[in-house]
């Protein structure tokens, strides 16, 4: 290739050479929701703490175009020093092929030790004994409540939240009393009936709340689908029951329609700041235990080092650096809404105080989440497979039990195919955490 | 240059001059390798090879990391044929594209009627109908998501509807067609002018003259004058709404749209190459795909010749 | 057409079906103008108005917020700039590559040339949509991902653009080239000389065309640029832009800065861009 070192010039753009700093941490993330406003802030600090470092931060697109990009630009060998993803996709993202392994002797002069963690959660980071993931906090799905207008329909305990509900007869119940007060024209709740993702992440959490399972985990390798058609059609007729009572205006935006003024929206945590923004007096708590156990859908954010052939010096380190000072001054974080994954944040009395944080805090506890397999993870090809599927039955385009016998099939297809990085399959063991 | 003309010697002067003329004449065609050189090379890295390419992968199990990957001989396209999601993807294309081609063909061609026959600010008309297809696609896109988000979009609003354009699998397509309208008729629009300014007038003024009507002229003359630039229209519409992707993308937020309804092919396609990493799998249906658009190609060349050979 | 025949003779009077047709005109302007409109007032409102409901038509409370925001924070004068450069350079090897193939094929006599040809036309049926997953992996091979190579080259091997000049050139007669060869033109002079100025609208319609595909294209330069610093506009608002939640005034904003740009120019070049377009289209016959 004769002309490539023209191609390289070309290629590394206009910015790099307009920027003036000694190192350049690019960074990538996907924090679209009210959590990066919050992100944006820490990168701030910590540019006016380290001038030395230029921090070029991106967000793109979420969900699987961001993954999408990463791995392209991972296998491209044109990877930024820094990323984050879910850590349900990390096993599936081909550590060390397209991530890096972290330098924890590195961590540790900026400050993050293992010891800071919970051990299930700093784990759930390690393939083949090596740290590819860092965690940065645990986010959660949530029933956000206005107040005001639960107030007006009795619906608010003594000390300002929401009465507890323990079955979907007391849950129905609510969306009853608060539909006969909410404002005409809104829905009464906001359940994304049409949205694959949230319905799948709702899909886990009372799936999970009745116990179901998804297959054997017989470690290293998942031989079996234990998938429970009878929970799961239980799940989805509870799902649909919300539109053919009329609770849901299917398609409306749920958000908007809840600053407007409808009573109740499932949304993640991430919502938190957009909803205090607006000046709204709500709550938020786990979802209901409408099937008598806890249990909410759970994900969290790490960083990870995308691939690069020539990693290590002074941009590795400084993005080490990075990492550690967003993972340890969480507290910004928090405010975003998310749970910080590093422990010394979760006893500060400034987390204790923040509101609704302190409400749900308790999520963390019981976090229903995807099985750990390479398919798994947020907006994975199992969310990817099945969550349509969850649609279908909600919107009312399938029935709740041929939905589940479908979801069932499609576990069983997936256990037998192949995970494209190393051409194992999950029943073989490939790439399980 | 030529040596045979430097060697040429002076006396049979007269003689040479015209043999070096008929000479230079034939050899200025001569060895055009080079004028097609630049583009031959371009093509054959960009356009040949990556097809080669595309047939050699789709016989393997290769992962977006471009490391070395193994033979599966016909496995890619056995799974292909049977993948439902595949067949619903080209259906979805399919359906698209039969909603759109006529529609556009024939709202074109009434705007250009339109733009042709009012006397007054041919700029104006012109530029109405024309500018939305300058936008970039995921602009267009764009607008008529925010236009058509239930709740905040202003089409609703102002037609009085409630309609879920975006979150219904029996709106999605339509409102992804609605938008491709608005923003591709222009194209053919300003073909069809083209040929409407291209009809000579006299054939007008002979019918004049002969007492036909205006609808009898438009019969007679406008539409039969039509048939070339329509199936033009019509060929290069199938073919671009085959490849849907950009709008139905963006309006749907990059994700397969309402219970997959607005998953096109090519979304498929780059879905499992870039997105489930197989690479082998999504080049084996980037070849069915072509051979798809090969056949709708070839077929149009079928007819356009048998109507030739008809007309002769 | 003549706009000057037009103004010396003197205008129809309104007849009663001018009158109907240019009402009708007007009101299918203002349909197809309308999605413009919106967005243009929708990136004069505040974030919050954007998203109001029930939505209105004009702003309450009129800002420029939305722009100034664009600016501030966005990425935006890169892409403008990206955009820019792979359009400006993919126009530039297009017309230059594709006037000499399209001579070369039309007037030039070389071994295989008519299975050559016949190659270039079965390219026609390939594009970034159909190929893409290979296309890529072999700009990959080449190291060319999250370049701006790797946007432009890919681009720059249009069959239609050969085929159309092609098929002007061989319009041009050849009696013209012959002459000058008689006295003792090299091929190549009397393709810059005489040629080349010949065809200068057929060169200004290709020219055109693939200056509005390549500032237009999102499909290729989003599967070969990940790095959103060498994004162009259409890819930049569509995966970037898109990520802060939904702003709705930026993202109105941020598409009329990228789509703007264009109908400005249509606006002062309507002629040749109609003329050009429709002779790109037209030779397709």
């Amino acid at each position: 290739m004769a002309g490539s070192l023209g191609f390289a010039a070309l290629g590394t753009g206009a910015d790099a050479l307009a920027s003036g700093a000694d190192t350049r941490v690019r960074y990538w993330n996907l924090f679209s929701g009210g959590d990066g406003a919050n992100m944006i802030a820490m990168l701030d600090a910590f540019r006016k703490e380290n001038p030395g470092i230029d921090v070029k931060d991106s967000t793109l697109q979420w969900g699987n175009p961001f993954y999408t990009k990463l791995a392209m630009a991972a296998a491209g060998n044109r990877a930024p020093e820094l990323g984050v993803m879910h850590m349900g996709r990390v096993a599936g993202f081909s550590p060390g092929r397209l991530l890096d392994p972290w330098d924890e002797a590195l961590l540790a002069k900026y400050g993050v030790r293992k010891e800071d963690y919970n051990p299930a959660l700093w784990n759930r980071g390690v393939i083949d004994g090596k740290l590819y993931a860092l965690p940065l906090d645990i986010h959660v799905q949530l029933c956000f409540y206005r107040k005001d207008v639960l107030k007006k329909a009795d619906l608010l305990g003594d000390d300002g939240r929401m009465i507890p509900v323990t079955s979907t007869d007391e849950w129905f119940d609510v969306l009853k009393k608060a539909k006969s007060v909410q404002k005409k024209g809104l829905q009464t709740i906001g359940l994304w009936t049409n949205d694959q993702n949230f319905q799948w992440w709702f899909f886990v959490a009372f799936y999970t709340q009745l116990g179901g399972r998804w297959f054997n985990d017989d470690a290293p390798a998942n031989t079996e689908v234990l998938f429970d058609v009878d929970k799961a059609t239980q799940v989805l007729e509870f799902f649909r029951q919300h539109v053919t009572d009329g609770y849901v205006i299917p398609g409306a935006p749920t958000g908007e329609q809840f600053i407007n003024g409808a009573p109740f929206t499932w949304e993640g945590n991430w919502s938190v700041p957009v909803f205090s923004g607006a000046k709204l007096d709500y709550g938020a708590t786990p979802l209901p235990p409408v099937f008598g156990k806890q249990a909410t859908h759970a994900e969290s954010h790490a960083f990870v080092l995308p691939h690069q052939s020539g990693r290590g010096g002074a941009t590795n380190e400084a993005a080490h650096e990075l990492a550690a000072y967003v993972v340890t001054h969480a507290l910004q974080w928090a405010a975003g809404g998310h749970i910080p994954a590093y422990t010394p944040t979760l006893s500060t009395a400034a987390y204790k105080k923040l509101e609704p944080q302190n409400e749900y805090v308790s999520a963390m506890d019981h976090q229903a989440t995807e099985p750990k397999v390479w398919f798994a993870g947020s907006t994975g090809v199992l969310a990817q497979d099945l969550g349509p599927v969850v649609v279908s039955s909600t919107m009312g385009s399938a029935k709740p039990d041929a939905v589940a016998r479908t979801m069932k099939s499609h576990l069983t297809k997936l256990l037998a195919s192949k995970n494209p990085m190393d051409g194992k399959t999950a029943a073989q063991g490939g790439a399980v955490a | 240059m030529t040596t045979s003309a430097q060697t040429v010697v002076a006396p049979a002067r007269a003689k040479t001059a015209a043999a070096t003329a008929t000479v230079r004449r034939k050899q200025g065609f001569q060895h055009g390798g080079w004028f097609v050189a630049p583009f031959l090379a371009l093509f054959a890295l960009f356009v040949v090879w990556p097809l080669l390419r595309g047939v050699y992968l789709s016989f393997t199990d290769a992962n977006i990391s471009g490391d070395a990957a193994s033979f599966v001989g016909l496995d890619n396209y056995r799974e292909a044929l049977n993948d439902q999601a595949m067949w619903d993807a080209l259906g979805h294309s399919a359906y698209f594209t039969l909603l759109v081609v006529p529609c556009i063909t024939v709202l074109a061609f009434l705007l250009a009627m339109l733009a042709h026959h009012i006397e007054r600010g041919k700029w104006l008309w012109r530029l109405c109908f024309f500018a939305p297809f300058l936008l970039p696609s995921t602009v267009a896109a764009n607008m008529w998501q925010w236009l058509f988000t239930q709740g905040i979009g202003l089409f609703n609003e102002t037609f009085g509807l409630t309609t879920p354009w975006l979150t219904d699998k029996s709106y999605a397509m339509l409102a992804i067609v609605i938008a491709t309208l608005w923003w591709t008729v222009g194209f053919s629009f300003l073909l069809y002018l083209a040929a409407l300014q291209g009809i000579p007038d006299h054939l007008y003024e002979a019918a004049k003259l002969d007492g036909a009507n205006a609808w009898h002229r438009m019969v007679h003359i406008t539409l039969p004058m039509m048939r070339h630039i329509t199936g033009l229209v019509i060929a290069l519409q199938a073919l671009a709404s085959l490849q849907l992707f950009d709008q139905a993308v963006v309006m749907m937020d990059f994700s397969p749209g309402p219970e997959l309804s607005t998953r096109s092919f090519v979304q498929y396609t780059l879905e499992q190459g870039f997105t489930s990493y197989r690479v082998g799998y999504a080049s084996a249906m980037s070849i069915i795909f072509f051979v798809i658009i090969a056949a709708v190609a070839l077929a149009r060349m079928a007819l356009l010749r048998n109507r030739e050979e008809g007309t002769r | 057409m003549s706009s000057t025949q037009i103004r010396l003779k003197p205008r129809n009077p309104w007849t009663p079906s001018q009158i109907v047709l240019t009402l009708l005109g007007v009101a299918v302007s203002a349909l197809f103008m309308a999605p413009i409109a919106a967005a243009l007032l929708t990136s004069l409102k505040s974030e919050a108005e954007a998203a109001e409901i029930p939505p209105h038509w004009l702003p309450e409370v009129w800002t420029g917020q939305a722009w100034k925001a664009l600016w501030e924070t966005g990425n935006i004068s890169n892409w403008f700039v990206n955009s820019l450069v792979v359009s400006v350079l993919v126009t530039a090897v297009v017309v230059t590559v594709a006037a000499l193939a399209g001579y070369g094929f039309a007037r030039t006599e070389f071994k295989g040339k008519s299975a050559l040809m016949g190659v270039v036309m079965a390219g026609l049926m390939i594009s970034p949509a159909v190929l893409g997953v290979p296309l890529f992996t072999t700009v990959q091979q080449m190291g060319m991902v999250d370049t701006y190579w790797g946007m432009i080259l890919p681009q720059c091997a249009p069959a239609a653009m050969v085929y159309i000049l092609y098929k002007f050139f061989q319009g041009i007669p050849r009696e013209l080239e012959e002459a000058a060869f008689i006295d003792g033109a090299g091929r190549w002079r009397v393709f810059f000389t005489i040629v080349l100025p010949l065809s200068r609208p057929s060169l200004a319609a290709v020219g055109i065309f693939t200056f509005i595909a390549s500032w237009n294209n999102f499909l290729w330069p989003y599967m070969v640029t990940n790095n959103p610093d060498l994004m162009t506009m259409p890819n930049g608002i569509a995966t970037v832009m898109n990520s802060y939640g939904i702003q709705w005034a930026q993202l109105m904003a941020g598409g009329l800065m990228a789509g703007l740009p264009l109908i400005i120019v249509f606006i002062f070049f309507q002629r040749q861009i109609v003329a050009g377009v429709a002779h790109t289209g037209l030779a397709g016959q």
